[in-house]
Parts: C-alpha cells; sequence; structure tokens
C-alpha cells in the first residue's frame, strides 16, 4: 500500500516536471501543422544557426577532449601535492553562473576589455563573433569529459601501463594500444554530455554572442529570439530539434551505462584520494 | 644475470616500506620473497622492476649499476598477481605485444613474431587459445598467458608478484609445479614474491623472509624451516606452540621439563620463550613426561592433530601436537585421556617486547 | 653506507615512472589558468575597479538585493522540493521494478541533457495563463508563469536530476543484509528506515540538495522566459549582470558576480570537504 503510493508520488512528479514540458515542446512545434513546421527549421537564419551550433562543438568538445584526456592522466597515474585541488579546479566551472562565464571573455576581449586594444588595431573580433561564442562554450563545457574520465582511470590503476612499459612499450604506444582502447566507453560518455552541453548553451553565449542574426546565433539564441518576436511555433520548431538531440543524447548514454555499469555514477562519487601502498 | 641489492631504503610519506636492504640473487635461481603484508615485498620486486625508484642504495644487473635504469631498458618480465592482460587483445597478440612495440630497427618480422608467439603458446600449452580474449579464460589460463607475455621479450629475469594468490588451492598446487619445471628447464633468473610459506618452499631455490622492511632470514627452504634465526621466521613458517622458559637453579625449564642447563638459553633477555612445532611434541603414558589431558582430536587425512591440556598451563591455551595416522590408529587416543608430554626439538628465543 | 649512487639520487627528486606527467600536468595547467584562472581573476580585478565603496554601494543597492535574495530564495525552495521528491524517486528507482522503469530512469537525466532555453520556453508555455497547466491553476487564483512561481518551478526542474543521481549509488550500495538484520531484530519498517537507512542516506541527500542548490543560483536561460523579469520581483541576479554588461556598467556587473562567485565557491568547498568526510566516516564507501 505504501509502496503504490510511493510510486505513483514519484510517477506523478517526474510527470509534471519532466513529460509535460518534454510535450509541450513537440505540441507546440506542431500547433501549425507539419507543413509549418517544416518551413521554420528550413529558414536561412535557422539554418545558419544549425550550422553555428555545429561549428561551435566541433571546435570546442575535441579541445575539451584532448584536455580532459590529459588531466585525467595526470590525475589517476600519478601522485603529487596538490592534485585534489586540480580537481576542484576542474569542477569549477559548475559553480560559476553561465552568465558570468560569458562576461568573463568579454572582460578579457571586449572593447573595454584587457586586450581589446590590441584586438581592435589588428581588426581581430573576439567578443560578438564566433571565437568569443567558442571559448564561452569551451570554458562551460571542459570539465564534463575530465569528470568522467578520472574515475574510469582511477578504477582502472597502473597495471597495464606498468606491464606495457616493462614489455619495452614507449610511452605514446602504452597510450594508443593499452590506455586508450580501456577508457574508451568512459570517453564516449564525456564526449555525449560535452556535446549535449556545448550545443544547448545558453547564458554564456547569450552575453557573449551580441546576437548578430545569421552570424552570431547559435540554435538555442535562434529560440530566443523566435520567442521574442512571438513567432511561438518557429521557436518551438526549432526547439524541437533541440530536444531530439537532447533524446538521442540520452539514448546514446542509456546504451553506453548498459555496456559500461561503472560509467554510471562515476562522476558523482567522492573522488579517490591515493591509492593504498600494497606491500 | 645477478641481481644485487645494496643498501636499498624506499619511504612513502613517513612509512618505510624497505629499510637498508642487502640482497643477492645468483643467475638461474628462484629466490622467493617471503613475508606478511607490509613487510616490504612487493615494493622490493618493484624496485628491482623498475617501477619504484628507491630513495637510498643501488640495485644491480651483473654488477652493474641499474638503479635509475627506465622500466623498459631493464628486460625484466613482469608477472602480477591480476594478471594485467590487455583485455582488448587476444592471446596472440597480448603475448605478440612486446614484440610489436619494438623500434623498427630491432622490430621482427611479422613472420618472426608469429613463430615466437606460437613457440611460447606451445610452452604454456594455450596453443588452442591463440584467438580468444582474456575474459574468455580461466584464472590459471590467464596466469599463463601472462607469462608467455612476459617470456616474449627474452627478459634477464622474471619478477613474479603473488602471481597465484587469485586462484583455487588446486590450480595454484598445479602451476607451482609447472612453473618449478619450467624453471628447471629455462633456467632464467626468477624472483617470486609471496606470502604463502608453503608455496616459497615448494618452488624457490632460496627463500628471503621479510618483515616490517627488513631481511629476518636468508636461506634454502630446509634452512629456513629447520633452523631459524628469530622467533618471526620460526613462527612464519609453520604452527608453533609457544611456552615461557624458566630458570631454576641454573637449569631451564619449560613446565616441568628441563631442557637444558641455563647457560646454554642465554638469549641475553630476561624472558624467554621456547617454540616448539606440532609434531616435535612426544606423546607418551601418563608418567613418562609432563602431565596433560587430550582435549580434542582431529583427523587429517594423513595426520592427526591433538590439543592437550597441559598441568599448570591456562585451559583456553592448549597445546597442538601433530602425530602420522599411523601412530593414531596404534594409539587411539581419546578426548580426556591422560598423557605424558616431552619434547623432541625446541628453540628458545627472547620474549618479545 | 653511502655509496656514489645514493649519493646521486640526494637531492634529486625521484624521477617519476610513468611518462608523460610534465607532459599532462602542464598542459592542464595552462589550459586552465589561460580558460579559467586569469578570465575569473579579471571578474575580481575589475569589481574593484571602482574602489570599495563603489563596490559596497552596489552590492548593497535594493534592486541589487532583491535580486540576490530572489535567487537565492527560490533556489532554496527548489532545492528543498527537490530533495523530497528527490528521495521518494530514487527510492522508487531503486527499490521497486514496474513498467518502463529503466527509461523512466533515463529520461531522469533530461533536465541535464536538455537545452536550458528550450526547458524554459516549455516550461512557460506550460504555465501560462492560457498553457496545459496555467488554465487549471488560473480559476484558483494561482499565476506561476511570470511570478516568482515560477521561477521556482523552473529551478525545481533544472536540479532534479542532482539529488536523485546522488542518492541512487548510495542506495544501491545500502546492503540489504542490514536492513535485513535490523527486521530479524525487531525493528518495523518506520524504525528501520530511521535508524539504519536515514543516517546512512543524509550526507549523500545533503550533497544533493548543496548540488542543486548551486546550480540553481546561477541559472539563467530556463528562468528568464518563465519570470516576469520585473525588477525588486521577479529579477534574478545574472539577468540583472546582463543588463549591467550592456550598459556597460562593467564594475557593476562585476560587483554582483564577485558575491554570487564567492557563494558558490564556499558552498563548492563545503559540498567537497562533505563528501570527503562522508566517505571517511563509512570507510571509503
Amino acid at each position: 500500500m505504501g509502496r503504490l503510493l510511493l510510486i505513483v508520488t514519484a510517477l506523478l512528479f517526474l510527470g509534471l516536471f519532466l513529460a509535460l514540458p518534454l510535450l509541450a515542446v513537440f505540441a507546440q512545434a506542431l500547433a501549425k501543422g507539419f507543413g509549418a513546421y517544416y518551413i521554420a527549421i528550413s529558414q536561412p537564419m535557422a539554418w545558419a544557426a544549425v550550422k553555428l551550433t555545429l561549428l561551435v562543438a566541433g571546435i570546442a568538445v575535441p579541445l575539451n577532449l584532448i584536455f580532459g584526456v590529459a588531466a585525467a592522466w595526470a590525475v589517476a597515474k600519478f601522485d603529487f601535492r596538490g592534485k585534489s585541488a586540480l580537481i576542484t579546479l576542474i569542477d569549477l566551472p559548475f559553480a560559476v553562473s553561465p552568465v558570468i562565464a560569458g562576461m568573463i571573455f568579454i572582460l578579457v576581449f571586449g572593447t573595454h576589455g584587457w586586450f581589446g586594444g590590441f584586438l581592435r588595431a589588428h581588426h581581430i573580433r573576439v567578443v560578438f563573433a564566433v571565437p568569443g561564442i567558442v571559448l564561452a562554450t569551451i570554458f562551460v563545457t571542459f570539465p564534463f569529459i575530465a569528470r568522467e574520465l578520472i574515475p574510469v582511470m582511477q578504477a582502472q590503476g597502473k597495471e597495464d601501463e606498468e606491464t606495457a612499459l616493462s614489455l619495452g612499450a614507449t610511452g605514446w604506444q602504452t597510450f594508443w594500444r593499452v590506455t586508450l582502447p580501456n577508457i574508451r566507453w568512459g570517453l564516449l560518455y564525456g564526449v555525449l554530455l560535452c556535446n549535449a552541453r556545448a550545443m544547448g548553451e545558453f547564458g554564456a553565449v547569450s552575453v557573449v554572442s551580441g546576437h548578430i542574426r545569421g552570424v552570431t546565433n547559435t540554435m538555442p539564441l535562434h529560440v530566443e529570439i523566435l520567442y521574442n518576436e512571438y513567432n511561438y511555433a518557429a521557436a518551438f520548431a526549432v526547439a524541437s530539434l533541440l530536444a531530439l538531440l537532447a533524446l538521442l543524447t540520452l539514448a546514446g548514454k542509456s546504451i553506453l551505462e548498459w555496456r559500461q555499469p561503472e560509467l554510471r555514477h562515476a562522476a558523482r562519487r567522492p573522488r579517490d584520494r591515493t591509492r593504498r601502498v600494497n606491500t | 644475470m645477478s641481481i644485487a641489492l645494496r643498501g636499498v631504503t624506499k619511504q612513502f610519506g613517513e612509512y618505510a616500506a624497505v629499510e637498508n636492504i642487502d640482497l643477492d640473487v645468483a643467475t638461474g635461481a628462484l629466490m622467493a620473497l617471503l613475508g606478511p603484508s607490509g613487510s616490504g615485498k612487493t615494493t622490493l620486486l618493484r624496485i628491482i622492476g623498475g617501477l619504484e625508484k628507491p630513495d637510498e642504495g643501488q640495485v644491480l644487473f651483473d654488477g652493474q649499476d641499474a638503479t635509475l635504469w627506465p622500466i623498459g631498458d631493464r628486460k625484466v618480465g613482469f608477472v602480477f598477481q591480476q594478471y594485467a592482460l590487455f583485455r582488448h587483445m587476444t592471446v596472440f597478440e597480448n603475448v605478440a605485444f612486446g614484440l610489436k612495440v619494438k623500434r623498427r630497427r630491432e622490430r621482427p618480422t611479422a613472420a618472426d613474431i608469429r613463430k615466437k608467439v606460437q613457440d611460447l603458446l606451445a610452452l604454456v600449452q594455450l596453443s588452442w587459445a591463440h584467438d580468444r580474449y582474456p575474459a574468455q579464460l580461466s584464472g590459471g589460463q590467464r596466469q599463463r598467458v601472462a607469462l608467455a607475455r612476459a617470456m616474449a621479450i627474452d627478459p634477464k629475469v622474471l619478477l613474479l608478484d603473488e602471481p597465484f594468490g587469485a586462484l583455487d588451492s588446486q590450480v595454484r598446487h598445479e602451476l607451482r609445479r609447472w612453473l618449478r619445471r619450467l624453471h628447471d628447464e629455462l633456467h632464467f633468473t626468477s624472483i617470486i614474491v609471496t606470502h604463502d610459506q608453503q608455496e616459497a618452499i615448494e618452488v624457490a631455490d632460496s627463500v628471503v623472509v621479510l618483515n616490517q622492511g627488513r631481511i629476518e632470514q636468508v636461506g634454502i627452504p630446509g634452512d629456513i624451516y629447520d633452523m631459524p634465526k628469530s622467533a618471526f621466521v620460526h613462527r612464519f613458517l609453520g604452527q608453533v606452540n609457544e611456552l615461557p622458559v624458566q630458570l631454576r637453579d641454573g637449569r631451564a625449564y619449560v613446565g616441568p621439563i628441563d631442557i637444558s642447563a641455563a647457560a646454554d638459553v642465554q638469549t641475553g633477555s630476561t624472558k624467554n620463550i621456547a617454540l616448539i612445532r606440532p609434531h616435535e611434541i612426544e606423546i607418551g603414558p601418563a608418567a613418562a613426561g609432563w602431565p596433560a589431558t587430550v582435549v580434542a582430536v582431529r583427523v587429517i587425512g594423513p595426520i592427526v592433530r591433538l590439543e592437550l591440556c597441559a598441568a599448570g598451563q591456562p585451559l583456553h591455551e592448549p597445546l597442538e601436537a601433530e602425530i602420522s595416522s599411523e601412530r593414531f590408529e596404534a594409539e587411539r587416543f581419546t578426548i580426556g585421556q591422560k598423557v605424558g608430554l616431552r619434547f623432541r626439538r625446541w628453540q628458545v628465543y627472547p620474549a618479545a617486547a | 653506507m653511502a655509496t656514489t649512487a645514493s649519493v646521486a639520487l640526494e637531492g634529486r627528486k625521484p624521477r617519476r615512472v610513468l611518462p608523460g606527467f610534465g607532459l599532462t600536468l602542464g598542459y592542464t595547467m595552462l589550459y586552465l589558468s589561460l580558460l579559467v584562472l586569469i578570465p575569473l581573476s579579471a571578474v575580481f580585478i575589475r569589481s574593484l575597479s571602482g574602489g570599495w565603496g563603489h563596490f559596497w554601494e552596489t552590492v548593497t543597492a535594493p534592486r541589487v538585493l532583491a535580486s540576490l535574495r530572489l535567487s537565492f530564495g527560490a533556489s532554496l525552495i527548489a532545492a528543498l522540493i527537490n530533495v523530497l521528491f528527490g528521495l521518494i524517486v530514487s527510492w522508487v528507482l531503486v527499490r521497486y521494478t514496474f513498467p518502463f522503469k529503466r527509461f523512466i530512469d533515463a529520461m531522469v537525466d533530461l533536465p541535464f541533457a536538455l537545452p536550458t532555453a528550450v526547458a524554459g520556453i516549455a516550461l512557460t508555455a506550460l504555465y501560462a495563463p492560457n498553457g496545459w497547466i496555467g488554465a487549471w491553476l488560473k480559476p484558483l487564483g494561482i499565476n506561476v508563469a511570470f511570478t516568482p512561481l515560477g521561477i521556482v518551478v523552473a529551478l525545481t526542474f533544472i536540479g532534479l536530476p542532482f539529488v536523485v543521481r546522488t542518492l541512487q549509488p548510495v542506495l544501491e550500495e545500502l546492503d540489504k543484509e542490514v536492513e535485513q538484520a535490523a527486521a530479524s531484530l525487531g525493528a518495523s519498517a518506520v524504525q528501520a528506515f530511521c535508524r539504519v537507512i536515514f543516517p546512512a542516506l543524509w550526507p549523500a541527500l545533503l550533497t544533493g540538495f548543496a548540488l542543486a542548490f548551486a546550480r540553481a543560483v546561477g541559472e539563467y536561460g530556463s528562468v528568464i522566459f518563465i519570470a516576469g523579469n520585473m525588477p525588486m520581483r521577479s529579477e534574478i541576479a545574472p539577468l540583472l549582470i546582463v543588463g549591467k554588461l550592456e550598459q556597460y556598467d562593467y564594475a557593476g556587473a562585476t560587483a554582483i558576480a564577485v558575491v554570487m562567485l564567492v557563494l558558490s565557491f564556499a558552498l563548492m568547498f563545503g559540498i567537497n570537504a562533505l563528501q570527503n568526510w562522508a566517505s571517511t566516516r563509512h570507510g571509503e564507501r
């Protein structure tokens, strides 16, 4: 009896907060019919937004991938002072509001910023242009891959790498042939999450982009513009593409978690301190 | 290749894992590093192999100072307790790994690699498994693959870190014999770390007993067992009974048994204990020795273990004696029976502080 | 017994055995410095560019205080809602089976994966006076959209996964045998929960709360559509920052940002310390 009550309560809560908003997106997108939907998403401005979103993600994710692998290698394979501080530093963007994340790049690269004069003199635009958007996106999304990889690599320990080295492999050979295959699911998982966030980031990009239609609007920003023009059906149409992306991400996440159950809560556990010495 | 350690010390923070170790391993010997956890045996192995750098001291390979050589240059073969097989590679690829990652100049041709791997797999009797993945093999099979992989690079020394620890006792027994035979055939220098004294005695040419980072004793297995130099070694190498030694009127006594002149048991300490192995206790008629009562009888295959409460000893600390099952058939000791105890052998040590 | 080798080793840090330490740590620190440390320091430096007095004035202006109160207050309420319902949801997901459970479990991460702007307009559409839910509530006199209540709803959505995902592993690892032992010793279900289960849960509960709270405080995209954005009433702090940026009042914008950052960092350190403490207490779980 109590069990039924709990289940119903849980399902109602989830239904209210998760299912309804998701359904609302698609319902509103199709409110004027499939024809209007198709027109909305094939507008040139919409396409420009899609292309920009893909470009930004295409730059941010690989860069963060390299960072994530490097950081995870340093943290998981070595002991050094300040390791916990480093891990906390990596988590920093999670404590920073997206608006502040965008603002910091205006402070550094904007016209009144530290490098403002230098950039203007060389006709380089960072803020209110694509580079600024890329930077803000990188800032907001770089922890994702590192956070997934660190526990995965820590759990795997150093033995495989030590073995490879004892068999005569160089550092790079060890990395490519031994480490990478071992972490590939964690890597994919991190990339998936990083990508979802990169494509969907709104606050930070909004501050930094200047909202120049067709040039510096990513898909989330384009949604906002359409919405503010009361063009609701079009706004939801573009939003539905993003919602589909979210669903794909969730599906991919589930598949990877099914394949590699350790990934499920890896990043949320308290970080491992130095491993016990085994004599 | 011979190995020598001089003054090797390694600390982890405050904790001294190994202290001032001097050791010599002869070419072609199979040496066991034996000790409880925390004794430093794995640390020592890793220092020899280059996985740890000592804080002080030298590691010499054939007389050359190899202390700072990187792992790849040492030509050592490692076999870990958890095998560390590359799980995304087949058995064949695992064994071939060391050959495939060699520098271009030194790398054998694909055909040579294939031949060598096949030979090694035949040696470890796993030719049929060449295209299997480690997850598809049993623990014992995986360990043999790990050995083949280590041998592929023609190592000068094989280092095994509790290689059979994760296996069932039957498999352990078989693999021990197999390793010994392999060693006798191929004569590589090997060092094996173990906490199992049975394993050390069965497999090794010489045994080094370690305790808390220091060497307690080095010797051939028989000597370590029969002539232990310290109470620690004596206790670690098998079961013992411990009894206090009392000095009276110039004689030394264990219970009522006069074991020798007091002068013969001078250990430099005022309190001493005698360690006596279960099979070193003689059980006779009640009047012929220290009076005792049989409190438990356990028949275990070829031996019978008796627990005896000796007069004057606390009830909850009976002595353990072992006799052959033939003797037991003859005497048929029963619970409650009164017997007399004598000691065939014993060793006296200072009582621990 | 000093040999030549040990003399050479003295005063030399032992070289690392695995390669790549310098490379990876160096690259990591470079990336972090360029991307995080230096830009963030710009916030702090700029906030004081008008002097302490100006900083203090800005931060204590009524409109700013109202927005900070709103951001933190609404986040607190939302996080508390998530704690209560998150506990129920994670309990149900871990302990019971029902149709489509795996699908529902996967969907809990939707707020993570869905872009905030999409969430924002969807929630607004739902709770606006003519929306699916808003239409229901209107006759009851409850307005959600364009009021602080709407902000709480949006922040509840955003923080939902944090509590659930923090609790799930702890619940999963909870030794069934411990509960069975309690039952065999005569404890009722409620007693077992209060005395055996809850003590194991509350660090994770607190962590989940703190995470949800921290996330909600800085949230922008999902809130600005559903909030009325009226100064002093339904204007969240991040929006105020954006406003000041558009007016080029960098000193003002950064001042507010500093307050938010300091509080968020304090929260984050608190969360980490809590996790450390909990893991040592429960023996490295």
